[in-house]
């Protein structure tokens, strides 16, 4: 009589020792890829030009943290939550479908009018602290990063994890995609900012530095994905140069935590938020 | 939970984490120096549209035009529809 739940030939320690085998070949065939680094292959490409940015604008009026922000499609107006507010993500090709992430370590697809609960996303081994939506072109999918270390990419009709990537060191505080869908980065308490490119399914740029210590809790992209902006528990924003790997530039004025931040629509500025109750914009 | 659930939990638990990788494992995958060069053109065709890279003139950049500071009460207008705003 078969034992319970077992099919001929298992045991849980052979599953266990299966799994940690697929593991390993997971990374050997991520590693047999490896065949030169991103910032290599920038070599060629003409190195960035000086850059400078200041405080346009300060925003006062908050009466605590600010916590989460975006930019509104008319690309003129804000939207920023506090201590005091709700946070909300918006499905980019329609306004009825609300996509959330959870300290319960899942995420979930909700449908607004009817309150009605659409798809369920299991996989995270602990609270998930942050999701981006492919952009519309590539398909129904989104990334989501978690205190479990993991970054993980979702296909949104069928609820099924399609990749996994588990190389930072700590908890994933922001995840957004590279403009061509191709890519995400991802920011981190470890102090870091990597980049992951989805084709050859593995990291191919780490964004850091030993002065670096704070963790990084917001990242976007310029338009062209040159350019990655970072907020961090410092107070400072690193801007990285993507492709070279390298800082471009540092920028200081909060007198808190940056907590998050957002490149305008059209990519003429960006915005950031922190625990000092302020939103700067930057161009 | 009597033990025998417990095992049957962890056995089903460990029998998707097989195969879940399994699925992972088997993804086509391109090499780096394609990724690397399919991001690289990328960011080179549009950086002439990515004003952050660029500059834009510092008359034609809203975010740069000079006013005095907002007030509260303008900065309210300025994010409230006028159908929102107290009178």
């Amino acid at each position: 009589m078969a034992a319970d739940g077992l099919h001929e030939n298992e045991t849980l320690a052979s599953l266990k020792s299966e799994a940690e085998s697929l593991k390993g070949k997971l990374e050997e065939e991520r590693a047999k890829l490896h065949d030169v680094e991103l910032h290599q292959v920038a070599e060629r490409v003409e190195a960035l030009g000086q850059f400078v940015m200041k405080t346009r604008r300060t925003l006062k009026g908050h009466g605590n943290k600010v916590l989460c922000m975006d930019w509104c499609k008319d690309k003129r107006r804000l939207v920023s939550s506090s201590q005091d507010g709700k946070v909300i993500v918006w499905d980019s090709f329609t306004t009825n479908k609300i996509l959330t992430a959870s300290g319960d370590g899942t995420c979930a697809l909700w449908d607004v009018e009817s309150g009605q609960l659409l798809q369920s996303f299991h996989g995270h081994g602990a609270d998930v602290l942050c999701l981006d939506l492919a952009p519309s072109e590539t398909g129904n999918t989104f990334v989501s990063g978690g205190c479990d270390k993991k970054a993980m990419v979702w296909d949104m009709r069928s609820g099924q994890c399609v990749q996994a990537f588990e190389t930072h060191e700590s908890d994933i505080n922001s995840v957004r995609y590279y403009p061509s869908g191709d890519a995400f980065a991802s920011g981190s308490d470890d102090a870091t900012c990597r980049l992951y490119d989805l084709r050859a399914d593995r990291e191919v740029a780490i964004y850091s530095k030993e002065s670096i210590i704070f963790g990084a809790s917001s990242v976007d992209f310029s338009l062209s994905g040159r350019l990655l902006f970072a907020g961090y528990n410092d107070y400072t924003i690193n801007v990285w140069d993507v492709l070279k790997g390298s800082r471009v530039s540092i920028l200081f004025g909060h007198e808190n935590r940056v907590s998050t931040l957002r490149v305008s629509p059209d990519g003429t500025a960006f915005c950031s938020g922190s625990w000092d109750h302020t939103l700067r914009v930057w161009a | 939970m009597s033990s025998k659930t417990a095992s049957t939990n962890n056995i089903a638990q460990a029998r998707r984490t097989v195969q879940q990788l399994r699925m992972e494992a088997s993804i086509e995958r391109i090499n780096v120096s394609k990724a690397s060069a399919d991001l690289t053109s990328y960011c080179e065709e549009h950086t002439r549209n990515d004003p952050l890279l660029m500059g834009i003139p510092t008359s034609e950049n809203p975010s740069r035009i000079r006013r005095p500071a907002p007030s509260y009460r303008e900065v309210v207008k300025w994010i409230l529809p006028s159908s929102q705003q107290s009178k």
